[in-house]
């Protein structure tokens, strides 16, 4: 796991070194370990390094036989052993023993079709010489980030948006819509960003740049071809799959951790990774002081269980609003919930204690319909079937028993979930979140309203939905929707890859396997969601390896202590600075007079509902960003090129091209 | 004490303008406009409405009181308070 970077000229000019270590600087957090530079004409690629596998000979950039393809590589293949056999059985060198290795000379091999072969993680730039090309590709599902710019025909790359912005050739500048949806979705949706001609590259995708033009394709799509029943097989197949996918993510020269949240499913890529690890398995959790949110019981009873040496990182509110402007600068994005701070601090104790990869249970969520929005999903169509009933409205007060304020004001919620969108409307299953989310946009400036001129973030996604979407049922659609608007722009990225990376510590994800997902997406929705039942074959499975209690226990939606963090007697100083008159009328997105009475009501103790947590929380992590990236102009100390452990340039690219 | 309907009307107004309107300035806020189909307040703020109304006026709202019918818009809330008001005086 570590970081990439490069830019490609569309003319003659060359691309300086000194860029490139510029660029590699910004992210030299995710590859603590080494780092390294391929110069050739107009085609830089630069790359910092987390060592995990091949510790020895596995720097880069690295260069096919002839010197031709040369890769800079985030990530990691897990079945790369094969791929490696039948590269050689058609005639490759290998030199290291690493899976980068693999990717170059699988490119050279197959081409694009390479990406399909591929299982794992990963975001990669491949420079071809003979025509000066770069391809660049993401994996299936967005673990891995990948960031872009065309200015002028050059391409400028990286893993994160502050790596573009060192080359000192692309304005930082905010990109209406893309604040606006993330306003409305929790994160800009790929290949949007918060920033002004900077593109994500979109999960499953690739790109090919030369001369000045980028062209795209799609190479993995989301499908979900629902069976009318579930297979005789189907536990075995689960079984096989995720025994190899952990198996597969166990693969490392350095030992391997896991994040347990004491929920259904990191405990079971915990209970399995403990048996198939070489050494004691450790595991991390966040606790809270705040009962609502702790779940530390079951994390100790499943640390127990599978005989786990458990370290925990304590959290309360001082704890998210210290670490909050450091959480915004490694998102690059606004956020509409603090929930990713307590990852942050997570991958830092994780890296304290030495440990540089964790497997976590992200994905199971949105495979085996966890989440409460399934469900919601569910109790909103049966209740619409009949509307007046209300015995039907009852069951909102069982499915979100917590919000309840001592069963009274049931009715209100019930209104809201039944008010939220008909049923017709492709979006019907995400209209609660999206309407509640874009309530923050009640706090807009008229200047702010002007600039997104009339778009309209549901009707584009409404108008970008594949034609297959209208085959799926409600509940698949919903799968789907999740997947592309949450978990990949904002799960695997704020929550995931920038939290963790940000201490050099690589997050990999047995649910994100892509056979699995394709064995989930493929079973009946009543083996996923069983009435209110959430992960229902996955229960079914867990019961060989974990306890009853752990097996049976119902999802605990993941939240965070949210806008009272940043007011009290201890709040930072950095709060009153951002939500001060001057700086929110200098930014201009939200309105002075409506945040003031936001202000207030926080202050005073008063903003108790979402509406008003995630108006502040989004404000707060606003004005950051704009400090951070669009005021500072922060620039890093560039990384020494004579340290580096690869410079590769074209001489001896060239010469490799002779050998 | 005798507060009339206009008055409550008017307190009414008041703390929901202050409390929950205070982001939209130039809302027109009319004495039946729904207060969650127009977005002014969500069923957490309804509790907090119910809050004021307990504080404010000294009524106390039954469990099955808390309904749109007596808390979904401006005159709904002032029938509900009045009608408790002159309901505990008669008694």
């Amino acid at each position: 796991m570590c970081g990439i970077a490069g830019v490609a000229r569309r003319g003659s000019e060359v691309v300086s070194v000194d860029t490139l270590a510029r660029m590699a600087a910004a992210i030299r957090h995710r590859g603590p370990d080494g780092y390294g530079f391929a110069v050739n004409g107009r085609v830089g690629l630069a790359h910092v390094r987390l060592s995990i596998v091949d510790l020895v000979t596995g720097a880069q950039p690295l260069a096919n036989e002839d010197g031709r393809y040369i890769i800079t590589y985030n990530g990691e293949v897990y079945n790369w052993r094969d791929l490696r056999r039948e590269l050689e059985a058609r005639g490759h060198v290998f030199r290291t023993l690493c899976d980068t290795e693999v990717l170059v000379h699988g490119y050279e091999e197959w081409g694009v079709s390479l990406l399909n072969r591929l299982n794992g993680q990963f975001a990669f730039a491949i420079h071809d010489r003979a025509d000066d090309s770069v391809f660049l590709a993401r994996d299936r599902f967005g673990v891995r980030p990948l960031f872009y710019s065309l200015q002028h025909g050059n391409l400028y790359f990286g893993s994160e948006i502050k790596a573009l912005l060192a080359s000192g050739e692309i304005e930082a500048a905010a990109d209406p819509r893309g604040l606006d949806e993330v306003f409305t979705f929790w994160a800009a949706r790929p290949p949007r960003t918060p920033f002004r001609d900077v593109s994500a590259l979109e999960p499953g995708t690739y790109g090919r740049w030369r001369d000045g033009g980028l062209w795209l394709g799609r190479y993995y799509e989301l499908d979900y071809p629902e069976a009318g029943e579930e297979h005789v097989d189907a536990l075995q197949q689960l079984d096989a799959l995720l025994c190899s996918g952990v198996d597969f993510r166990m693969r490392a020269d350095v030992p391997v951790g896991g994040y347990l949240s004491g929920g259904l499913d990191s405990s079971i890529t915990c209970a399995l990774a403990a048996r198939s690890s070489p050494y004691t398995l450790r595991t991390f959790s966040v606790t809270f002081d705040d009962p609502r949110f702790d779940e530390s019981t079951y994390q100790k009873e499943v640390a127990a269980a599978v005989g786990s040496q458990h370290a925990i990182q304590p959290i309360d509110a001082s704890a998210i609003a210290a670490a909050f402007p450091d959480v915004i600068r490694h998102a690059e994005s606004p956020l509409v919930r603090t929930a990713p701070v307590p990852m942050y601090l997570l991958a830092r104790l994780v890296r304290d204690a030495g440990v540089k990869v964790v497997l976590t249970g992200e994905g199971s969520d949105e495979l085996f319909l966890g989440y409460d929005l399934f469900k919601e999903v569910a109790v909103r169509r049966f209740c619409l079937r009949r509307p007046q009933s209300t015995a039907r409205g009852r069951l909102f007060d069982r499915l979100y028993p917590y919000l309840m304020q001592g069963n009274r004001g049931g009715e209100f919620w019930r209104r809201f979930f039944l008010n939220a969108g008909s049923m017709s409307d492709p979006l019907f299953s995400h209209l609660p979140r999206f309407q509640l989310t874009a309530r923050i946009k009640d706090f807009y400036t008229d200047g702010f309203r002007e600039a997104l001129d009339g778009a309209i973030p549901l009707q584009e996604l409404r108008s970008l939905l594949p034609v297959r979407f209208y085959g799926w049922s409600p509940l698949n659609r919903a799968a789907y929707l999740e997947m592309v608007t949450l978990l990949s722009p904002y799960l695997l990225s704020a929550q995931g890859d920038r939290m963790s990376m940000a201490h050099g510590v690589e997050g990999r994800y047995p649910f994100l396997d892509h056979r699995l997902f394709e064995l989930a997406s493929a079973l009946p929705t009543g083996s996923r969601l069983r009435g209110l039942r959430e992960k229902e074959i996955l229960r079914r499975w867990a019961s060989r390896v974990l306890p009853p209690r752990i097996g049976n226990r119902r999802k605990q939606p993941y939240r965070a202590p949210d806008a009272p963090s940043f007011f009290g007697a201890g709040a930072p100083a950095y709060v009153a600075e951002m939500l001060d008159p001057a700086t929110i009328s200098r930014i201009g997105v939200f309105s002075a007079p409506a945040v003031a009475g936001l202000v207030r009501r926080c202050r005073n103790g008063q903003a108790a509902g979402f509406r008003e947590n995630q108006a502040l929380v989004a404000i707060l992590s606003t004005h950051l960003w704009y400090s951070e990236f669009l005021e500072q102009a922060r620039t890093a100390t560039p990384l020494d090129v004579r340290g580096a452990d690869v410079l590769l340039h074209e001489a001896e690219s060239a010469s490799l091209m002779i050998a | 004490m005798n507060t009339t309907d206009t008055e409550i009307r008017s307190r009414i107004r008041s703390y929901i303008t202050e409390n929950f309107l205070y982001m939209r300035p130039d809302f027109a806020l009319g004495d039946d406009d729904p207060l969650l189909e127009r977005g002014i307040v969500d069923s957490m703020g309804v509790m907090e409405v119910l809050q004021f109304i307990e504080e404010e006026f000294g009524v106390q709202a039954a469990d099955d009181e808390i309904t749109e019918e007596n808390l979904n818009s401006l005159d709904a809330i002032t029938r509900f308070v009045s009608g408790k008001r002159s309901h505990s005086y008669a008694a």
